[in-house]
């Protein structure tokens, strides 16, 4: 396993706490694959530096995680058809 | 003889002098220090970064651009 960081952004328009289970949904789909979610990080609404798909902000969220390929891949495919996730960015923590 | 004009800026490397060991996409308070109003990359000649850190920052620049923390450059 290795260590990984997500940063996603949730669709604005949901309410905060459905928000709440969208980020317990991605954390359980970690451990379902095998992985382990060391550290989320809610950062809450935040304006967007540009719009994206007409979004102007929306809910950031940081998750540190133990995984493998598995867990990376079942996490990137999940979260690019979600409609609750607008946009992500998975990074190894070994890539400084 | 007397150089004319602006004096050479001394080039000290603000990550260095800080001993950062990485330079992260998250923090754009200070990523924000180092792009243009247009949103451009400033080059290191005139930030005074050394050669190493610029090209940490100039990833973490475009990972934070990536995932809306920062913008793109303006056309
Ligand atoms: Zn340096």
């Amino acid at each position: 396993m290795a260590a990984y960081e997500v940063m996603y952004i949730v669709n604005p328009n949901l309410e905060e706490e459905n928000v709440n289970a969208v980020v317990e949904r991605f954390n359980n789909l970690i451990a379902d694959q095998g992985g382990k979610v060391e550290e989320v990080d809610l950062w809450g609404k935040r304006r967007l530096a540009y719009e994206i798909n007409k979004f102007k902000e929306g809910y950031y969220v940081v998750v540190n995680f133990q995984g493998d390929a598995k867990v990376v891949n079942e996490l990137q495919r999940v979260m690019k058809i979600s409609d609750d996730v607008i946009r992500f960015l998975l990074l190894s923590k070994e890539d400084k | 003889m007397k150089r004319k004009g602006r004096r050479p800026r001394k080039r000290v490397c603000s990550f260095c002098v800080d001993k950062v060991e990485a330079i992260d996409y998250k923090d754009i308070g200070r990523l924000r220090k180092y792009i243009t109003e247009r949103g451009k990359i400033i080059p290191r000649r005139i930030s005074g970064n050394c050669a190493k850190h610029q090209r940490q920052l100039t990833v973490a620049i475009k990972r934070a651009r990536n995932i809306a923390l920062l913008p793109f450059t303006a056309e």
